[in-house]
């Protein structure tokens, strides 16, 4: 479980990434168990078992992580799942892009925000460098993907000022 | 319903003489297939007033071309982007993509090529000899044989869990919890669905299929140059149609693999509301469970790739079945297709084979067709196709973000399903930097509601007895080799004296 560090001291495992999925698990399977409580016994049979063993699996990873950390061998970092490579390599700032597309494709159209997201993630991840080449290329996906899925398909994805305007042209 | 073998021979020829139709077909149901969101019976919806337009004739080839295409296609992108097109190819990542990471991935094309078109074809040739018995399993598969067969695949998450027993269990049982969300079958009280009017049916697959593979993998992988490991890169360049070669010979030498889980598939389509995606779970845990090398699946393993392409493929002609025979479709597809052959004036039952054999044994012809054109059609491509895999991750990434997303809006063209598509992303990039392993959540949220169903079902019929559970005696025997299922490891384990350890 410990590393040894440079020094030779023992490094602890950071496990505050691991606890993440049994805390949710445990907080999601209450609230579930909080819309059944008056249902009918169709709607609670099968949850309560699969909800009762699930929190029973949590709360022991939980107790093995705390019993880790009690004994030094461990401690409630969260270096596992975060860290400064997270935002070097532009992977917060591309996670709040995707952020962004999925509120404003509704209001933008699919071509228009496929482009602007396409654009600027791929701009972002490739540090600044070669944006002509990425707005070529951000354009051409952008249009491929309006040609095959609302023009060829006839998709209904969300319409907005480029797809209004191609309706109207055509 | 006798066979009339002289039929069968010209009306191959007959059916080859429709290539026209099929190899454009062929490329437009693999395009379709890879595309997460945009299966075979979207797509023959959307295309509906093209179908009805056409010949009746042609028009079946041309929908069964689609939905054998679209079935091969959607395990592309499993293999090469680790992103199942569809549900059905959920099982296919998780040997086919450490292929791919590894620089196998042309050869693991190759594979699933012919795993695919084999247990394709094979299982046609099936449907096609005992199709009258084949129908009758559909009258003996009641809701207590369906929970045993979704134990069936449900148990494939001891199996993940085996490298790490307490968070498999706990990402199993989280996808179980998660795909018990929505109403109830019987009442249809609300239940874990935060108020959301659009998770009262459930959780759908798309966007939890997209979010837990396609947009963890792509925010996972940004930091990488490429998605492929060092050793990965060099033997990715150094290719030609070697690997190519060598993913047929391997397919090849395990013809009897690809029987077996094939016609697993075939019994598994032939059930109404059973579907690919049990079928390649539980073809990947039999054939895990009765390998000579089970501690090698999960890590590039030919065997774990073969299993649920195989099965997958080995479903379309099981599907089929029942439509023709007794009007009931097997799958969404088929329920698609009973509507054209309807609007056609077909009258479906086993009459339609002595009435009008051309169109009956037709359909199944135009599958065999189809599927021996897929071989020399899709097989040289795979060279090509692997390159996707030398492309930066810094264009990659985004455009798998941005299309898969779309892709979770098209099956029911809610804006809310994209957002869901998001929130899986987040749960499976959170599990994938933690240890959880997503495909155990996914068999939960797929294969959780149906077992809930079902058991539900049998409760009712039984006035809530759980003896119902032991009532059958098909149910008996599956529950037996259920049973088997789960001791077989260790016997086969001290027979074979292996080495236990675990990569």
């Amino acid at each position: 479980m410990t590393e040894k560090t440079i020094s030779g001291t023992p490094r602890k495992k950071p496990l505050g990434g691991e606890l993440v999925i049994p805390v949710c698990s445990l907080a999601f399977t209450l609230y579930y168990f909080s819309t059944i409580i008056d249902s009918p016994w169709t709607a609670q049979v099968s949850a309560f078992f699969v909800g009762a063993i699930l929190i029973a699996l949590s709360l022991t990873f939980v107790v093995k992580t705390l019993y880790l950390v009690k004994t030094d061998r461990a401690n409630f970092g969260l270096n596992d799942l975060i860290g400064r490579t997270d935002i070097t390599s532009g992977r917060i700032w591309v996670f709040l892009l995707t952020l962004g597309y999925v509120v404003l494709v509704d209001l933008g159209g699919f071509t228009l925000t496929t482009f602007v997201f396409l654009f600027s993630s791929m701009l972002i991840l490739n540090k600044g460098r070669r944006p002509g080449f990425i707005a070529l290329m951000a354009a051409g996906f952008a249009l491929g993907g309006y040609g095959l899925f609302i023009v060829a398909l006839e998709t209904r994805f969300p319409s907005g000022p480029f797809e209004k305007l191609m309706q109207s042209v055509m | 319903m006798e066979l009339p073998l002289d039929l069968f021979g010209s009306l191959f020829l007959h059916t080859l003489s429709f290539w026209w139709v099929i190899i454009p077909t062929i490329f437009l149901g693999l395009l379709v297939g890879a595309i997460p969101g945009f299966s075979a019976a979207n797509t023959i919806i959307i295309l509906l007033p093209l179908t009805l337009a056409m010949e009746i004739e042609t028009g079946l080839i041309f929908m069964v071309t689609l939905y054998c295409a679209s079935r091969m296609g959607a395990g592309i992108p499993a293999i090469l982007v680790n992103i199942p097109g569809t549900a059905g190819a959920a099982a296919t990542p998780l040997d086919g993509y450490p292929m791919t990471k590894a620089g196998r991935g042309q050869e693991a094309l190759a594979m699933s090529f012919v795993a695919s078109a084999l247990g394709g074809l094979l299982t046609t040739v099936i449907a096609l000899a005992a199709m009258p018995l084949l129908a009758e399993v559909s009258y003996y598969m009641h809701s207590v044989e369906m929970i045993i067969i979704m134990l069936f695949g449900i148990s494939l998450i001891a199996s993940i869990a085996a490298r790490d027993t307490l968070k498999g269990l706990i990402a199993g049982f989280l996808g179980l919890m998660i795909g018990a969300i929505g109403t109830d079958v019987v009442y249809a009280t609300p239940r874990g669905t935060m108020g959301f009017l659009e998770l009262y049916d459930g959780v759908p697959l798309i966007p939890a299929l997209v979010g837990l593979f396609a947009v963890s993998e792509a925010f996972l992988v940004v930091d990488q140059k490429l998605i492929l490991t060092d050793e990965g890169v060099a033997v990715s360049h150094s290719s030609g149609w070697g690997p190519t070669i060598e993913g047929t010979k391997i397919a090849l030498k395990r013809w009897w693999h690809i029987t077996w889980n094939s016609i697993i598939g075939l019994i598994i389509g032939i059930i109404p509301g059973a579907g690919a995606s049990i079928a390649s779970f539980v073809a990947y845990q039999q054939s895990r469970t009765y390998s000579k090398t089970p501690e090698l699946y999960g890590t590039g393993h030919p065997e774990g790739l073969i299993a649920p392409e195989s099965a997958n493929n080995g479903v379309t002609a099981g599907t089929l079945i029942p439509l023709l025979i007794l009007g009931i479709p097997g799958g969404a597809t088929a329920a698609v297709m009973l509507v054209v052959m309807q609007y056609q004036g077909v009258t479906l039952g086993p009459s339609l084979f002595d009435l009008r054999p051309e169109l009956g044994y037709g359909v199944f012809m135009a599958m065999a067709v189809t599927y021996f054109l897929m071989i020399f059609t899709i097989l040289p491509l795979s060279r090509y196709m692997s390159r996707v895999t030398l492309i930066r991750t810094t264009y990659l990434s985004p455009m798998i973000i941005a299309f898969t997303l779309v892709g979770s809006f098209v099956p029911r063209e809610y804006m809310f399903d994209m957002a869901l598509g998001l929130v899986f992303g987040v749960i499976g990039y959170i599990a994938r930097k933690t240890g959880y392993h997503v495909a155990a959540i996914l068999i939960g949220i797929i294969l959780g509601p149906l077992l809930e169903t079902f058991f539900l079902r049998a409760l009712k019929m039984s006035d809530g007895d759980i003896m119902v559970l032991f009532s059958s005696n098909l149910g008996n025997i599956l529950w037996v080799a259920l049973f088997v299922t789960f001791i077989a490891p260790m016997v086969l384990d001290r027979f074979f004296n292996r080495d236990k350890k675990t990569p």
